[in-house]
């Protein structure tokens, strides 16, 4: 091979490399004239609508606070792979991080960058030891919630008979809390044979076919009970394929979890409320940037547990009642999502220094 | 032109326009961001990337021989795993390093000889013992992270030193890969063992005529592959401090892109190790140009996966015009 033809083959691909990264660069929002603060949000995957909607509400709380958001994460799902992009955030200069913590193998690293002085915030997924504080979910509580909710729905505590537990990610410490809260509750009726925890995939196409796998097995079985935010959507599928009564719980609201409610294939979804858990981030971190607050210690902040079923529709922290309805337009309405939580920013989001409990409240 | 003249001629290192390639893109990134040419920004990035860079390194080996492996990232999660909770079980941290690379070195073994004994390919083989070694990991750690918090454990030498509790002026994981560059390049290029993978890559069939013992070769090379990646999981869980169910899983893309990168074509007969660790670094700087230069996380996919394909394909155009000019 001569060095021409390989020298040219190389320029080619730093030429076009630099062509693509100016084209990219110039494709996001010009930097305003004055210096703003710039935050990094790190979610630990791209493309998933339940992420989605905390992205949508991140951007929100950064065009309202006047700061520049910068989204990265990494395609698939993996700790080292997220950390390497918070470490490039922290050394790019940003002046604040919100990120999600999937891995245990993140904390050091994380703790590394909080101790030379860049302030993290974590949201969604709980990095146990990050001297940072948590916006999440209450999840051995939720997890609990969702347990008895089924366990009423079939039979209460003199059910008997099968009920198929899902987890898409095993490991993934919230949802290992989740599922702890789960069982718990199910443990209540003694008939009640637990079938699983089974690995049912986060991709949605995985995630249906390991849930029409599972109900093939198991076609007798009371309920199936999923953990993550494909699961409810595939269970109604699954229920509508099968012809079966199946009751099928699960977490998160996104579109396709509530038309399974909707349309009677699905029947509990519990929400961890997305928009508390990409707004209040950036309302943390830009409060103690610019009002010079520390946040370098663990701390638990509650986004909430929505509960809805096909006829009702409970939101937390005393929000406006909601119909079914409304919360369907909703989740398909970037701006009627904002209406609908201004009191909400306007309360418990700003007043986050009042709602900051200790981490042990995350698993209580 | 006489021999004497022939022989005077500079020759360029068969790298040099890779290296070309890396400085222009760090050039590119640093004139439009300056902060990213900061010493430790960029020695930063050469710790973080450099264990995928040296998974490239090794992998050179198999795409020399026309093969690939899919595996190589499960068995950096279960090394990590067996040393992990031998170190939690109590056993030294040296023993338990030791456990760890033999337990890769022995998966890379299985991987050759089911290879050779079914007669397939290693794709097709890795790709059945890739879940294999996932479902061990994910029944050894019960699913979860491995987490060696002990003080005994943490103020080892090994998790200070390589978790950069005791700073070094260049980060130790970085001289440790660099050195293991050395080795792996020396023994590509200058021994027999090496010569023999890359005359198998080139004529399977005629390395085996000139009674080059090539199923042996190739189960040893599959063992070489499962040793480094086993070290690999050993440095990440030295590095990190932990190892996760999802460790390893999505370093297949990067680490085999790296080494097509550096130029060592998937046809096989050639390779270049010190290729792959500069393949390894565009890599990583496409991933830290794009954070730098604020490139929504919408955008970066395309980005990173418009790079690497322009890559692959212009290498398959330039190796085409060979074969035809030969």
């Amino acid at each position: 091979m001569t060095i021409k033809s390989r020298h040219a083959r190389f320029s080619a691909i730093a030429v076009v490399t630099a062509l693509i990264f100016s084209a990219s660069a110039v494709a996001t929002p010009a930097q305003a004239a004055q210096k703003r603060l710039t935050i990094g949000f790190v979610v630990h995957v791209i493309g998933n609508p339940f992420i989605q909607q905390i992205i949508d509400a991140a951007q929100m709380a950064a065009r309202d606070l006047n700061v520049k958001l910068i989204v990265t994460g990494p395609a698939g799902a993996e700790g080292d792979a997220q950390l390497t992009a918070v470490q490039n955030l922290a050394a790019s200069g940003v002046d604040g991080i919100a990120t999600s913590v999937p891995a245990a193998s993140m904390v050091k690293g994380l703790n590394t960058i909080i101790k030379a002085g860049t302030p993290i915030v974590m949201f969604n997924g709980l990095g146990e030891g990050v001297n940072g504080p948590y916006v999440g979910e209450k999840s051995v509580e939720s997890g609990r919630l969702l347990g008895k909710m089924v366990l009423d729905k079939i039979g209460g505590t003199t059910a008997k008979g099968g009920v198929i537990v899902g987890n898409c990610y095993p490991g993934f410490p919230v949802l290992e809390n989740r599922q702890k809260g789960v069982l718990e509750s199910l443990a209540k009726a003694s008939g009640v044979k637990i079938i699983g925890p089974s690995d049912v995939k986060v991709d949605s196409a995985a995630n249906f076919a390991a849930w029409q796998g599972l109900l093939a097995a198991n076609p007798d079985a009371l309920a199936m009970v999923g953990l993550c935010a494909p699961d409810v959507e595939s269970i109604g599928k699954v229920n509508a394929a099968a012809k079966s009564k199946t009751i099928g719980g699960g977490y998160d609201l996104t579109t396709g979890n509530l038309e399974a409610l909707a349309n009677g294939t699905a029947h509990i979804s519990l929400g961890q409320t997305p928009f508390v858990q990409g707004y209040l981030p950036v309302q943390v971190l830009v409060d103690s940037i610019r009002n010079k607050i520390k946040i370098n210690k663990p701390g638990f902040l509650n986004s909430g547990t929505e509960i809805v079923t096909a006829t009702s529709v409970i939101e937390p922290f005393g929000s406006k009642p909601l119909t079914f309805a409304a919360l369907q337009k909703m989740s398909a309405s970037k701006a009627l999502t904002r209406k609908y939580y201004d009191p909400l920013v306007k309360s418990y989001i700003k007043d986050w220094q009042k709602n900051l409990k200790p981490i042990s409240d995350e698993s209580a | 032109m006489s021999e004497k003249v022939k022989s005077r001629r500079f020759k360029f290192p068969e790298e040099a326009s890779v290296i070309f390639a890396l400085l222009v893109l760090v050039g590119i990134v640093g004139a439009m961001r300056p902060t990213f040419l900061k010493p430790e920004n960029l020695l930063n990035l050469a710790a973080s990337y450099s264990i995928s860079a040296l998974l490239a390194g090794c992998i050179v080996y198999l795409l020399s021989m026309g093969e690939i492996d899919l595996s190589f990232g499960w068995i950096l999660n279960l090394s990590a795993v067996v040393a992990g909770l031998a170190m939690i079980a109590g056993v030294p941290v040296w023993i338990a390093i030791i456990f760890g690379i033999c337990a890769g070195g022995f998966m890379g073994a299985i991987n050759g000889v089911l290879t050779v004994v079914m007669r397939l390919p290693l794709i097709i083989v890795t790709l059945g013992t890739a879940s294999v070694y996932q479902g061990v990991s994910l029944i050894s750690n019960k699913s979860g992270s491995v987490v060696p918090t002990e003080k005994k454990l943490t103020e080892n030498i090994f998790f200070r030193v390589l978790g950069g509790d005791i700073e070094t002026p260049i980060p130790f994981i970085l001289i440790f890969v660099v050195f293991a560059f050395l080795v792996l390049h020396l023994t590509l290029h200058k021994t027999r063992f090496g010569y023999r993978i890359l005359a198998i890559g080139s004529n399977p069939e005629a390395a085996r005529l000139a009674g080059i013992p090539t199923k042996k070769i190739k189960i040893l090379t599959c063992t070489l592959m499962g040793v480094v990646s086993g070290i690999g999981g050993i440095l990440f869980l030295g590095f990190r401090g932990a190892v996760d169910p999802s460790t390893g899983a999505n370093l297949l893309l990067p680490v085999v892109a790296a080494a097509i990168i550096g130029g060592t074509p998937l046809s096989g007969g050639a390779g270049t190790v010190w290729g792959s660790l500069v393949g390894a670094l565009i890599v990583g700087v496409i991933g830290v140009g794009i954070v730098f230069l604020g490139i929504d996380a919408v955008w970066s996919t395309l980005v990173t996966g418009l790079v690497i394909l322009f890559a692959i394909g212009v290498d398959q155009i330039v190796r085409v015009r060979k074969n035809r000019a030969s």
